[in-house]
């Protein structure tokens, strides 16, 4: 049974889920899961929200499967359920901990590379990745979202437009300005070979 | 304003979204600005690092249990519809019972608000009369007291009219059996006013 839905094409198992069959719209989930999860992961920055969220899109993908026309595929659209899920999720969150770390991103990497925050036997390029985490999450929500889906997940402009429910010129823009951002930040890390 | 514009084609060469004609623009720009060029080359490390991160380990059984957890949600899902489903109305039958009521109204309309207004209270001089009468039996003084009232009230409203001459109430008591038909109909009419106002 199992091995017959793996065989099936995703229309086939949306059909099947359509109609009340669970089995296949678990196939469906199994497929996307990974990508949709670490994409809300990337933009939550934590395991147990981004579980939470990505349950609650599957779930919402379910009870509306109806109104899915297929005109796009269902990894397109339920992506798209987790991403505005996310974003209203992040919308509402009023974290403590958001602000603590875009105030000590803001006061510790303001361009200036202090030799105390480099511990010997710690490499700059490990800190620069870090710092480049912290940076990435600090951005406004928009620039993260589209950070995250084109740079992370590889997709077109004109696909986290889809997504995110926006122009590939607004996606452009963002990108643009999320790099001026990040370049601006992590300067001191960036220079040299 | 040039370099900004610059600028913002990198990000898009890095995406892969910069069309040829552009690309060339850029490269013609590149050689000539050391500005950008040390840009170009600083969003482009930074692409790299950012692609260097990698997705953190996830241990099979973390999506053993999502997978579980999201059968039972799916289970309970489909349990609850179970049950709510003889109380769920479609679309299809909102729209037959709004049609069905626009029809009860209008037929309710049709046959009962169409016949003219009856009237609650048929006034009759003559009744009213005979149950005044009634009521008077053999008190004089309140039957003193009725004509006077009436007389003075004829007398004051319809001393212009016409009236054949002032009525003696005192002396006859069915001063309406003398009345003329036409006279018993205007001050017929004339108390009809007053009861409705």
């Amino acid at each position: 049974m199992k091995g017959s839905m793996e065989d099936c094409s995703d229309g086939r198992l949306v059909a099947q889920a359509k109609k009340g069959d669970a089995d296949a719209f678990a196939e469906l989930v199994r497929r996307c899961q990974e990508k949709i999860y670490f994409t809300i992961l990337a933009l939550t920055k934590n395991q147990q929200d981004a579980s939470d969220l990505v349950q609650e899109a599957f779930m919402q993908a379910f009870k509306s499967l109806r109104s899915f026309r297929q005109r796009s595929s269902f990894y397109t659209w339920v992506y798209r359920i987790a991403v505005n899920l996310t974003l209203n999720f992040l919308k509402r969150r009023k974290r403590e901990d958001v602000q603590e770390v875009l105030d000590e991103s803001q006061s510790t990497g303001n361009g200036t590379v202090d030799s105390s925050l480099s511990p010997e036997g710690r490499s700059l390029k490990k800190e620069l990745s870090e710092r480049m985490q912290t940076a990435i999450y600090s951005l406004p929500l928009s620039y993260r979202a589209s950070f995250t889906l084109v740079v992370f997940q590889g997709m077109t402009h004109s696909q986290a437009a889809r997504i995110l429910g926006c122009s590939e010129n607004t996606v452009s823009w963002r990108m643009h300005k999320a790099r001026k951002i990040l370049q601006a930040r992590l300067k001191p890390y960036l220079q040299g070979g | 304003m040039r370099c900004q514009k610059i600028e913002k084609w990198l990000s898009d060469r890095i995406d892969g979204e910069l069309s040829k004609e552009k690309e060339r623009l850029l490269e013609d720009h590149l050689e000539k600005c050391a500005s950008c060029r040390s840009y170009a080359a600083s969003i482009a490390k930074l692409q790299d690092e950012a692609m260097s991160i990698k997705d953190a380990e996830i241990s099979p059984l973390f999506w053993e249990e999502f997978a579980s957890e999201l059968k039972a949600n799916l289970k309970s899902f489909q349990q609850e519809k179970k049950v709510r489903r003889p109380f769920v109305l479609g679309w299809n039958w909102v729209w037959s019972g709004a049609a069905l009521l626009v029809v009860v109204v209008g037929l309710y309309l049709l046959f009962f608000q169409s016949q003219p207004p009856q009237e609650m209270y048929v006034f009759s001089l003559e009744s009213s009369l005979s149950r005044i009468y009634q009521e008077i039996g053999d008190d004089s003084e309140l039957e003193e007291l009725f004509n006077s009232v009436i007389m003075d009230s004829i007398g004051e409203s319809l001393e212009d009219s016409g009236w054949r001459e002032r009525p003696d109430f005192l002396e006859n008591l069915l001063i309406w059996e003398d009345l003329s038909e036409g006279e018993m109909k205007f001050l017929e009419s004339e108390i009809k006013k007053d009861v409705k106002t």
